[in-house]
Protein backbone atom coordinates (compact mmCIF):
# COMPACT_ATOMS: atom_id res chain seq x y z
CA UNK A 1 0.00 0.00 0.00
CA UNK A 2 1.37 3.35 -0.97
CA UNK A 3 1.25 6.35 1.31
CA UNK A 4 -0.80 9.23 0.07
CA UNK A 5 0.83 12.03 -1.79
CA UNK A 6 0.57 15.24 0.13
CA UNK A 7 -0.09 17.97 -2.40
CA UNK A 8 0.30 20.65 0.30
CA UNK A 9 4.04 20.38 0.73
CA UNK A 10 5.49 23.75 1.63
CA UNK A 11 7.33 25.71 -0.99
CA UNK A 12 10.90 24.46 -1.12
CA UNK A 13 13.34 26.99 0.22
CA UNK A 14 16.54 27.88 -1.57
CA UNK A 15 20.02 26.74 -0.61
CA UNK A 16 20.91 30.41 -0.13
CA UNK A 17 18.17 30.85 2.43
CA UNK A 18 19.37 27.81 4.34
CA UNK A 19 22.93 29.16 4.17
CA UNK A 20 21.76 32.49 5.67
CA UNK A 21 19.91 30.64 8.42
CA UNK A 22 23.08 28.73 9.20
CA UNK A 23 24.80 32.06 9.86
CA UNK A 24 22.15 32.92 12.44
CA UNK A 25 20.33 35.46 10.24
CA UNK A 26 16.97 35.91 12.01
CA UNK A 27 15.35 37.57 8.98
CA UNK A 28 16.23 34.54 6.89
CA UNK A 29 14.91 32.33 9.62
CA UNK A 30 11.64 34.24 9.51
CA UNK A 31 11.40 33.39 5.79
CA UNK A 32 12.06 29.76 6.60
CA UNK A 33 9.43 29.85 9.31
CA UNK A 34 6.92 31.46 6.95
CA UNK A 35 7.55 28.75 4.38
CA UNK A 36 7.02 25.87 6.79
CA UNK A 37 5.03 27.01 9.79
CA UNK A 38 1.55 26.30 8.38
CA UNK A 39 2.36 22.77 7.24
CA UNK A 40 4.27 21.97 10.44
CA UNK A 41 1.55 23.46 12.60
CA UNK A 42 -0.95 21.16 10.90
CA UNK A 43 1.20 18.17 11.79
CA UNK A 44 1.26 19.29 15.43
CA UNK A 45 -2.47 19.91 15.44
CA UNK A 46 -3.27 16.52 13.95
CA UNK A 47 -0.96 14.74 16.37
CA UNK A 48 -2.08 16.52 19.52
CA UNK A 49 -5.62 17.67 18.76
CA UNK A 50 -5.11 20.85 20.79
CA UNK A 51 -4.31 24.32 19.47
CA UNK A 52 -2.23 25.44 22.46
CA UNK A 53 -0.21 22.20 22.53
CA UNK A 54 0.32 22.45 18.79
CA UNK A 55 1.60 26.03 19.08
CA UNK A 56 3.95 25.17 21.93
CA UNK A 57 5.36 22.19 20.08
CA UNK A 58 5.77 24.21 16.90
CA UNK A 59 7.66 26.91 18.76
CA UNK A 60 9.93 24.42 20.47
CA UNK A 61 10.55 22.60 17.20
CA UNK A 62 11.59 25.80 15.42
CA UNK A 63 13.93 26.67 18.26
CA UNK A 64 15.58 23.33 17.60
CA UNK A 65 15.64 24.03 13.88
CA UNK A 66 17.36 27.38 14.51
CA UNK A 67 19.86 25.88 16.91
CA UNK A 68 20.75 22.88 14.79
CA UNK A 69 20.46 24.05 11.21
CA UNK A 70 24.23 24.49 11.14
CA UNK A 71 24.51 20.72 11.26
CA UNK A 72 22.23 20.17 8.27
CA UNK A 73 24.60 18.95 5.58
CA UNK A 74 22.26 18.80 2.63
CA UNK A 75 20.13 21.92 2.19
CA UNK A 76 17.97 19.98 -0.26
CA UNK A 77 16.65 17.79 2.53
CA UNK A 78 15.58 20.71 4.72
CA UNK A 79 11.87 19.91 4.39
CA UNK A 80 12.23 16.31 5.57
CA UNK A 81 14.65 17.44 8.28
CA UNK A 82 12.30 20.08 9.72
CA UNK A 83 9.36 17.72 9.48
CA UNK A 84 11.24 15.05 11.37
CA UNK A 85 12.10 17.51 14.15
CA UNK A 86 8.44 18.50 14.40
CA UNK A 87 7.24 14.89 14.43
CA UNK A 88 9.81 13.97 17.08
CA UNK A 89 8.65 16.88 19.22
CA UNK A 90 5.05 15.69 18.85
CA UNK A 91 6.01 12.14 19.83
CA UNK A 92 7.93 13.42 22.86
CA UNK A 93 4.87 15.42 23.84
CA UNK A 94 2.66 12.35 23.55
CA UNK A 95 5.07 10.29 25.63
CA UNK A 96 5.06 12.97 28.29
CA UNK A 97 1.28 12.65 28.23
CA UNK A 98 1.75 8.93 28.94
CA UNK A 99 0.75 7.73 25.51
CA UNK A 100 2.39 4.34 25.05
CA UNK A 101 2.93 2.56 21.80
CA UNK A 102 2.72 -1.15 22.48
CA UNK A 103 2.98 -4.31 20.46
CA UNK A 104 -0.31 -5.87 19.42
CA UNK A 105 -1.06 -9.29 18.07
CA UNK A 106 -1.19 -9.36 14.31
CA UNK A 107 -4.60 -10.30 12.99
CA UNK A 108 -5.83 -10.92 9.51
CA UNK A 109 -7.97 -7.99 8.52
CA UNK A 110 -10.88 -8.33 6.21
CA UNK A 111 -10.65 -6.50 2.95
CA UNK A 112 -11.75 -2.93 3.33
CA UNK A 113 -15.21 -2.16 2.06
CA UNK A 114 -15.67 0.82 -0.26
CA UNK A 115 -16.85 3.86 1.64
CA UNK A 116 -19.94 4.28 -0.50
CA UNK A 117 -21.10 0.81 0.58
CA UNK A 118 -22.28 2.50 3.72
CA UNK A 119 -24.96 4.24 1.73
CA UNK A 120 -24.17 7.80 2.73
CA UNK A 121 -21.80 10.56 1.72
CA UNK A 122 -18.70 10.96 3.85
CA UNK A 123 -17.69 14.47 4.73
CA UNK A 124 -14.30 15.93 5.52
CA UNK A 125 -15.42 17.24 8.88
CA UNK A 126 -16.88 13.85 9.84
CA UNK A 127 -13.61 12.09 8.97
CA UNK A 128 -11.56 14.75 10.77
CA UNK A 129 -13.66 14.39 13.89
CA UNK A 130 -13.47 10.62 13.71
CA UNK A 131 -9.68 10.68 13.45
CA UNK A 132 -9.45 13.02 16.42
CA UNK A 133 -11.70 10.68 18.38
CA UNK A 134 -9.36 7.71 17.85
CA UNK A 135 -7.33 6.38 20.76
CA UNK A 136 -3.97 8.19 20.81
CA UNK A 137 -1.96 5.19 19.60
CA UNK A 138 -4.19 4.54 16.59
CA UNK A 139 -4.39 8.21 15.76
CA UNK A 140 -0.61 8.57 15.79
CA UNK A 141 -0.05 5.65 13.47
CA UNK A 142 -2.82 6.72 11.12
CA UNK A 143 -1.62 10.33 10.97
CA UNK A 144 2.01 9.40 10.44
CA UNK A 145 1.09 7.09 7.58
CA UNK A 146 -1.82 8.84 5.90
CA UNK A 147 -0.89 12.47 6.32
CA UNK A 148 2.82 12.64 7.03
CA UNK A 149 3.64 9.95 4.49
CA UNK A 150 6.04 7.88 6.53
CA UNK A 151 6.29 4.19 5.65
CA UNK A 152 5.19 1.49 8.08
CA UNK A 153 8.85 0.67 8.61
CA UNK A 154 9.75 4.28 9.42
CA UNK A 155 6.83 4.56 11.81
CA UNK A 156 7.86 1.32 13.51
CA UNK A 157 11.31 2.85 14.07
CA UNK A 158 9.89 6.09 15.45
CA UNK A 159 7.54 4.37 17.87
CA UNK A 160 9.88 1.52 18.73
CA UNK A 161 7.36 -1.16 17.85
CA UNK A 162 7.34 -3.80 15.13
CA UNK A 163 6.32 -3.09 11.58
CA UNK A 164 3.55 -5.70 11.85
CA UNK A 165 2.15 -3.87 14.87
CA UNK A 166 2.12 -0.64 12.88
CA UNK A 167 0.26 -2.33 10.04
CA UNK A 168 -2.27 -3.91 12.40
CA UNK A 169 -2.85 -0.65 14.26
CA UNK A 170 -3.23 1.20 11.01
CA UNK A 171 -5.87 -1.23 9.75
CA UNK A 172 -7.71 -1.10 13.06
CA UNK A 173 -7.53 2.69 13.08
CA UNK A 174 -9.11 2.86 9.64
CA UNK A 175 -11.89 0.50 10.67
CA UNK A 176 -12.50 2.54 13.80
CA UNK A 177 -12.75 5.73 11.72
CA UNK A 178 -15.35 4.07 9.56
CA UNK A 179 -17.37 2.99 12.60
CA UNK A 180 -17.22 6.44 14.21
CA UNK A 181 -18.26 8.18 11.01
CA UNK A 182 -21.18 5.78 10.56
CA UNK A 183 -22.35 6.43 14.09
CA UNK A 184 -22.19 10.15 13.71
CA UNK A 185 -23.66 10.75 10.26
CA UNK B 1 -16.75 9.04 -8.77
CA UNK B 2 -17.17 7.27 -5.47
CA UNK B 3 -14.21 6.96 -3.09
CA UNK B 4 -13.03 3.38 -2.66
CA UNK B 5 -11.47 3.72 0.74
CA UNK B 6 -10.25 6.14 3.37
CA UNK B 7 -6.96 6.78 1.57
CA UNK B 8 -8.81 7.72 -1.61
CA UNK B 9 -11.19 9.96 0.27
CA UNK B 10 -8.40 11.82 1.98
CA UNK B 11 -6.39 12.13 -1.21
CA UNK B 12 -9.32 13.66 -3.03
CA UNK B 13 -10.13 16.02 -0.18
CA UNK B 14 -6.65 16.71 1.13
CA UNK B 15 -6.95 20.51 1.20
CA UNK B 16 -10.01 20.25 3.41
CA UNK B 17 -7.95 18.58 6.11
CA UNK B 18 -5.57 21.53 6.42
CA UNK B 19 -6.14 24.22 9.02
CA UNK B 20 -4.88 27.79 8.91
CA UNK B 21 -1.33 28.34 10.04
CA UNK B 22 -0.39 29.32 13.60
CA UNK B 23 -1.25 32.75 15.03
CA UNK B 24 1.21 35.65 14.84
CA UNK B 25 1.94 35.33 18.55
CA UNK B 26 3.82 32.07 17.91
CA UNK B 27 6.42 33.85 15.80
CA UNK B 28 6.65 36.69 18.33
CA UNK B 29 7.37 34.25 21.14
CA UNK B 30 9.81 32.38 18.94
CA UNK B 31 11.60 35.57 17.90
CA UNK B 32 12.01 36.56 21.54
CA UNK B 33 13.60 33.22 22.32
CA UNK B 34 15.89 33.54 19.30
CA UNK B 35 17.08 36.96 20.45
CA UNK B 36 17.89 35.52 23.86
CA UNK B 37 19.88 32.82 22.15
CA UNK B 38 21.83 35.36 20.16
CA UNK B 39 23.49 36.77 23.28
CA UNK B 40 27.07 35.59 23.09
CA UNK B 41 27.29 32.21 24.70
CA UNK B 42 29.99 33.15 27.22
CA UNK B 43 28.04 36.21 28.38
CA UNK B 44 24.83 34.26 28.57
CA UNK B 45 26.49 31.45 30.49
CA UNK B 46 28.08 33.93 32.87
CA UNK B 47 24.71 35.58 33.43
CA UNK B 48 23.12 32.29 34.32
CA UNK B 49 25.98 30.85 36.33
CA UNK B 50 27.76 33.89 37.74
CA UNK B 51 28.06 32.43 41.21
CA UNK B 52 29.54 29.22 39.91
CA UNK B 53 31.92 31.31 37.81
CA UNK B 54 32.88 33.31 40.91
CA UNK B 55 33.54 30.13 42.85
CA UNK B 56 35.69 28.79 40.06
CA UNK B 57 37.56 32.10 40.00
CA UNK B 58 38.24 31.81 43.74
CA UNK B 59 39.60 28.34 43.28
CA UNK B 60 41.75 29.41 40.33
CA UNK B 61 43.10 32.40 42.26
CA UNK B 62 44.00 30.13 45.13
CA UNK B 63 45.65 27.62 42.85
CA UNK B 64 47.76 30.37 41.32
CA UNK B 65 48.75 31.57 44.78
CA UNK B 66 49.74 28.11 45.89
CA UNK B 67 51.84 27.69 42.76
CA UNK B 68 53.58 30.98 43.45
CA UNK B 69 54.41 29.86 46.97
CA UNK B 70 55.87 26.66 45.80
CA UNK B 71 58.08 28.70 43.49
CA UNK B 72 58.93 31.11 46.30
CA UNK B 73 59.98 28.33 48.63
CA UNK B 74 62.86 27.67 46.30
CA UNK B 75 64.23 31.17 46.68
CA UNK B 76 63.49 32.07 50.27
CA UNK B 77 65.15 35.23 51.44
CA UNK B 78 64.96 36.48 54.95
CA UNK B 79 65.28 40.22 54.63
CA UNK B 80 64.26 41.35 58.07
CA UNK B 81 61.11 42.02 60.03
CA UNK B 82 57.58 42.64 58.72
CA UNK B 83 57.50 46.10 57.16
CA UNK B 84 55.12 48.64 58.79
CA UNK B 85 53.51 49.51 55.42
CA UNK B 86 52.50 45.87 54.99
CA UNK B 87 50.97 45.86 58.44
CA UNK B 88 48.98 48.93 57.49
CA UNK B 89 47.82 47.44 54.19
CA UNK B 90 46.91 44.22 55.95
CA UNK B 91 44.70 46.04 58.43
CA UNK B 92 43.00 48.03 55.71
CA UNK B 93 42.26 45.04 53.47
CA UNK B 94 41.26 42.80 56.36
CA UNK B 95 38.65 45.26 57.58
CA UNK B 96 37.32 45.79 54.06
CA UNK B 97 37.09 42.06 53.38
CA UNK B 98 35.44 41.33 56.72
CA UNK B 99 32.86 44.03 55.99
CA UNK B 100 32.04 42.56 52.59
CA UNK B 101 31.80 39.06 54.01
CA UNK B 102 29.44 40.35 56.66
CA UNK B 103 27.26 41.94 53.95
CA UNK B 104 27.25 38.76 51.91
CA UNK B 105 26.26 36.73 54.96
CA UNK B 106 23.03 38.74 55.15
CA UNK B 107 21.79 37.07 51.99
CA UNK B 108 20.15 33.67 52.25
CA UNK B 109 22.47 30.78 51.32
CA UNK B 110 20.25 29.87 48.35
CA UNK B 111 20.74 33.36 46.87
CA UNK B 112 24.49 32.88 47.10
CA UNK B 113 24.13 29.42 45.64
CA UNK B 114 27.64 28.23 46.53
CA UNK B 115 28.44 24.89 48.08
CA UNK B 116 30.25 24.67 51.40
CA UNK B 117 33.69 24.25 49.81
CA UNK B 118 33.24 27.37 47.70
CA UNK B 119 31.90 29.35 50.69
CA UNK B 120 34.96 28.32 52.68
CA UNK B 121 37.16 29.63 49.90
CA UNK B 122 35.43 32.99 50.19
CA UNK B 123 36.47 33.34 53.83
CA UNK B 124 39.38 35.65 54.55
CA UNK B 125 41.57 33.19 56.38
CA UNK B 126 41.33 30.27 53.98
CA UNK B 127 44.10 27.78 53.24
CA UNK B 128 45.85 30.15 50.87
CA UNK B 129 45.89 32.92 53.43
CA UNK B 130 47.25 30.59 56.09
CA UNK B 131 50.00 29.43 53.80
CA UNK B 132 50.89 33.04 52.97
CA UNK B 133 50.92 34.00 56.64
CA UNK B 134 53.22 31.13 57.44
CA UNK B 135 55.55 32.09 54.63
CA UNK B 136 55.56 35.71 55.78
CA UNK B 137 56.42 34.72 59.31
CA UNK B 138 59.28 32.59 58.07
CA UNK B 139 60.44 35.18 55.54
CA UNK B 140 59.21 38.57 56.75
CA UNK B 141 61.50 40.52 54.44
CA UNK B 142 60.77 38.68 51.24
CA UNK B 143 59.36 41.23 48.80
CA UNK B 144 57.69 38.67 46.56
CA UNK B 145 55.77 37.13 49.45
CA UNK B 146 54.64 40.58 50.54
CA UNK B 147 53.45 41.39 47.02
CA UNK B 148 51.68 38.04 46.84
CA UNK B 149 49.86 38.79 50.09
CA UNK B 150 48.75 42.21 48.83
CA UNK B 151 47.62 40.71 45.55
CA UNK B 152 45.70 38.06 47.48
CA UNK B 153 43.86 40.76 49.45
CA UNK B 154 43.14 42.85 46.34
CA UNK B 155 41.78 39.95 44.33
CA UNK B 156 39.64 38.73 47.20
CA UNK B 157 38.22 42.21 47.75
CA UNK B 158 37.51 42.62 44.06
CA UNK B 159 35.75 39.25 43.91
CA UNK B 160 33.63 39.97 46.97
CA UNK B 161 32.65 43.35 45.49
CA UNK B 162 31.44 41.66 42.34
CA UNK B 163 29.49 39.05 44.24
CA UNK B 164 27.85 41.75 46.33
CA UNK B 165 26.94 43.77 43.24
CA UNK B 166 25.18 40.76 41.75
CA UNK B 167 23.41 39.94 44.99
CA UNK B 168 22.23 43.54 45.35
CA UNK B 169 20.95 43.51 41.79
CA UNK B 170 19.07 40.28 42.41
CA UNK B 171 17.76 41.03 45.88
CA UNK B 172 17.88 44.80 46.33
CA UNK B 173 15.61 44.74 49.37
CA UNK B 174 18.24 43.23 51.67
CA UNK B 175 20.03 45.93 53.65
CA UNK B 176 23.76 45.68 53.84
CA UNK B 177 26.15 47.48 56.16
CA UNK B 178 26.72 50.36 53.75
CA UNK B 179 23.01 50.84 53.15
CA UNK B 180 22.43 51.14 56.88
CA UNK B 181 25.33 53.53 57.22
CA UNK B 182 23.89 55.69 54.45
CA UNK B 183 20.50 55.76 56.13
CA UNK B 184 22.06 56.71 59.46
Amino acid sequence: MQALTNNLNPTPVTDQLVARCKKGDVRAFRELYDAYSAAMYNICLRMTGHVSDAEDILQEAFIQVYGNIGRLENAGSVTAWIKRIVVNQCLSHLRRKKVYFEEVEQVEMEEEEPLDEDGFTWTVSAVKDAIQALPAGYKTVLNLYLFEEYSHKEIAGMLDISESTVKTQYMRAKEKVRQIVKQRI
Amino acid sequence: MPDNNLEDFIRRNRAGFEEKGPGAHVWKALEKQLKDQQTPKVVSLLKRHWLKAAAVLVLVVNSVMIYQFLQLRKQQQNLGTLAPELQEAKMYYTSQIEEKLQDISKYPPEALGLDSAARKELELRNDTWQMLEKELQQNPGNERIRSAMIRYYQMKLDLLDRILEELRAKQPDIKTLKDHEREI
